[in-house]
């Protein structure tokens, strides 16, 4: 099952994920253009864009909560859509809503989690999870009643409990504290030298410089620029960045 | 636009057929003979309630094939269906209890085919009622499509329950024979042509003023 | 992993939501009641009804407590856009619809222990069936009304008048359920044989089967965002 990408520079063996000519269109407008991309195993991947570019509409796809119009996203020779459910077990994602039920203690979400992930022992992982994100000591108190921050670490920990390996991140840093920040970071990096693929989505900078290995941006449903980040430096980005939004 | 041509042939053929259909229900065919004048609201009672029949067939179809295929003319059509059908399920009732008041000495009575029509009703206007509850088009039409489609399958048990309640409504048309005259019979197949043309015109009409709608809103709302 | 172990986390997650908060039983066992004294009040105090009143009159507080219920089993889902992380989750969507199905199931039930109770007292004295012929009825009406209202619901939660629309677009299809329960429970208060409720037990089994094999089919595609 071998298509030719357009901009297929970097088709080898590890090739995890593949997008190709993906469109999703509500009603007569678009929201995506025609999307080409190869994620690599392991690959960081931080897209940037305005509001509207269409950011969210790509990682529903990714995640199997949308359709595409038309197009294909592959993971690794298998069809997205064809076996959505198989690769659901593999799937994390952070999004700006929490994903926790609020009159469920932490463990309970955790371990309802764990439990429907399949995981084994669905309380020792979520204590384990709990320990990564500074949450051991609340384990008992309602979600409802964390503070914001602690409620923002909970869900990370959440989408972390299948060990995923594809992580799906919908800016995950809106409105985040400086502890939840750190420890989100702190995760990521650890998930990134794990060979886990990560797929960010953001219109913070700073924070998606910080960690990508890869940097695109996205401007009215296309990819108007995807390039590795130790080719370019942070500061040059931040100029090829406004100089697309001003061309878009 | 093609469409708007075939609806407006739809149209002319209703604009022509309908009053040849009241002139034959007022002065070809025969007054009956216990019922008097008041059977003549028959005439258009039956192809309003065949119509409305069809309206909620077409939905159920529509709705099937915007789930399969995710097309906003499946939404339109349904759209449209819908609509034509609840106003000619209120026109059936109201026909109906006008004729039901000097026959039954009524205006409503628990009768298996006024009770269905009064729940298919029910159902319909509130798939209506849904669809001006919800903004995102592709939301609104999930939505209504399989409240289409579930409401339609309703409708088979509704008539089933409705026989709990003793019928008093008249058959006309069984299946080995008609009750009518033959000169009714042409009246009404008639006043079936005329409201045939009628809905294919309304309905025509009614799907391309939502694509339109909708394509205006796409240049007034434009998503980014 | 074996769908049952789903239908399972799920259910359990939910009745255990449910059981420590009590805020959905407690308003459908006390608008139930609420309703049965106004309905008392209504037909006249101190008059007796007969059998065919007193079945309308218990269907009638069983539907409206119900819906209260089954607003919330799919308004917590939505509140943190916990549907979301489910659908993305290895539960396929009619494990979704079944565990939700039986929640609320649950809920009518457990809310019906007090209602009955409650119907007996205010309207019992001239019926003469006794209420566990009632319970076959109960039963089916649960089913069908879970089966049926778990797909509507799941549409009225994603629009931003869940409360208003929840009975507006279920209480027309549960039309033909109602009408045999009513038939149904009227004949068991005036305590005739049970080979008469039959007649109305299969066709309201029917509809249980039919609206589960619809809702089966129809709500993966009413839970999703396109």
């Amino acid at each position: 099952m071998n298509q030719a990408t357009p901009e297929s520079n970097k088709v080898d063996s590890s090739v995890f994920l593949t997008i190709s000519e993906l469109r999703k269109s509500y009603g007569s407008r678009e929201a995506l253009r025609g999307i080409n991309l190869d994620l690599k195993r392991g690959e960081f991947l931080c897209l940037f864009g305005p509001n509207g570019a269409g950011k969210s509409t790509l990682l529903k796809i990714l995640a199997t909560l949308l359709r595409p119009s038309s197009g294909t996203v592959q993971v690794l020779d298998y069809d997205l859509e064809e076996h959505a459910e198989k690769f659901r077990a593999n799937l994390g994602m952070v999004s700006h809503q929490s994903f926790v039920y609020q009159d469920l203690t932490v463990l309970e979400n955790l371990e309802f989690f764990a439990a429907l992930y399949g995981v084994q022992d669905s309380q020792s992982r979520a204590l384990e999870l709990l320990e990564e994100v500074n949450l051991v000591d609340r384990y008992d108190m309602p979600a409802a009643n964390l503070s914001r921050g602690m409620q923002q670490r909970l869900s990370i920990a959440r989408a972390l409990v299948n060990d995923p390996a594809l992580l799906l991140l919908d800016e995950p840093y809106t409105g985040l504290d400086e502890h939840a920040a750190s420890v989100l970071r702190d995760q990521l990096q650890k998930l990134h030298s794990r060979k886990r693929t990560i797929v960010m989505v953001t219109h913070n900078l700073r924070r998606g410089l910080e960690s990508a290995t890869r940097l695109g941006i996205l401007a009215h449903g296309k990819l108007t620029y995807l390039q590795e980040k130790k080719d370019i430096d942070a500061t040059a980005f931040e100029e090829i960045y406004f100089k697309h939004l001003g061309a878009a | 636009m093609t469409l708007t041509n075939r609806s407006s042939l739809f149209a002319g053929a209703a604009a022509l057929l309908m009053p040849v259909a009241i002139g034959m229900i007022f002065f070809y065919a025969p007054l009956e003979k216990t019922m008097g004048s008041v059977q003549k609201i028959f005439y258009f009672h039956l192809p309003l309630a065949f119509s409305a029949f069809l309206s909620f067939f077409v939905a159920f179809v529509a709705g099937i094939m915007y789930l399969r295929t995710r097309r906003q003319v499946w939404d339109a059509r349904l759209a449209a269906s819908v609509e034509i059908g609840v106003v000619f399920t209120t026109l059936v009732l109201i026909t109906g209890s006008l004729w039901g008041k000097p026959i039954w000495n009524t205006y409503w009575t628990w009768d298996p085919r006024l009770t269905t029509s009064l729940i298919l009703w029910f159902i319909y206007a509130s798939c209506l009622i849904l669809r001006s509850a919800v903004e995102e088009e592709g939301k609104r039409a999930t939505y209504c499509a399989v409240m289409a489609i579930v409401g339609f399958v309703d409708v088979p048990i509704v008539f089933f329950s409705a026989r709990l309640w003793r019928s008093i409504h008249p058959v006309v048309i069984r299946s080995d024979s008609v009750g009518l005259e033959s000169s009714m019979l042409i009246t009404l197949l008639v006043s079936m042509l005329a409201m045939l043309a009628f809905w294919i015109g309304l309905y025509k009409f009614r799907v391309s003023l939502q694509l339109q709608e909708a394509a205006a809103n796409e240049l007034l709302n434009p998503k980014d | 992993m074996s769908s049952l172990h789903q239908i399972r986390f799920l259910l359990c997650k939910d009745l255990r939501v449910e059981l420590r908060k009590k805020e959905s039983l407690v308003s459908m066992a006390f608008f139930g009641a609420l309703i049965l004294v106004i309905l008392n009040i209504a037909t006249g105090i101190g008059k007796q009804v007969d059998a065919e009143t007193g079945a309308g009159i218990l269907w009638v507080a069983v539907m409206f407590s119900s819906v209260l219920g089954l607003g919330r089993v799919f308004a917590r889902e939505k509140e943190n856009g916990c549907v979301a992380a489910l659908l993305i989750s290895p539960a396929a969507p009619w494990e979704i619809y079944v565990a939700k199905a039986l929640v609320n199931f649950t809920l009518m039930v457990l809310s019906e222990l007090v209602l009955v109770p409650v119907f007996y007292v205010l309207f019992g004295a001239q019926l003469q069936g006794t209420p566990l012929t009632l319970v076959p009825i109960l039963l089916l009406v649960n089913l069908g009304f879970s089966v049926t209202g778990t797909l509507i619901s799941a549409i009225s939660a994603g629009t931003r008048r869940n409360e208003v629309l929840l009975p507006i677009l279920l209480f027309p299809l549960l039309l033909p359920l109602i009408a045999f329960a009513v038939k149904a429970t009227s004949a068991a208060l005036a305590a005739r044989p049970f080979a008469e409720l039959l007649d109305q037990l299969e066709p309201m089994a029917a509809f249980c089967v039919i609206f589960a094999v619809v809702g089966y089919l129809l709500f993966p595609f009413a839970i999703r965002e396109d």
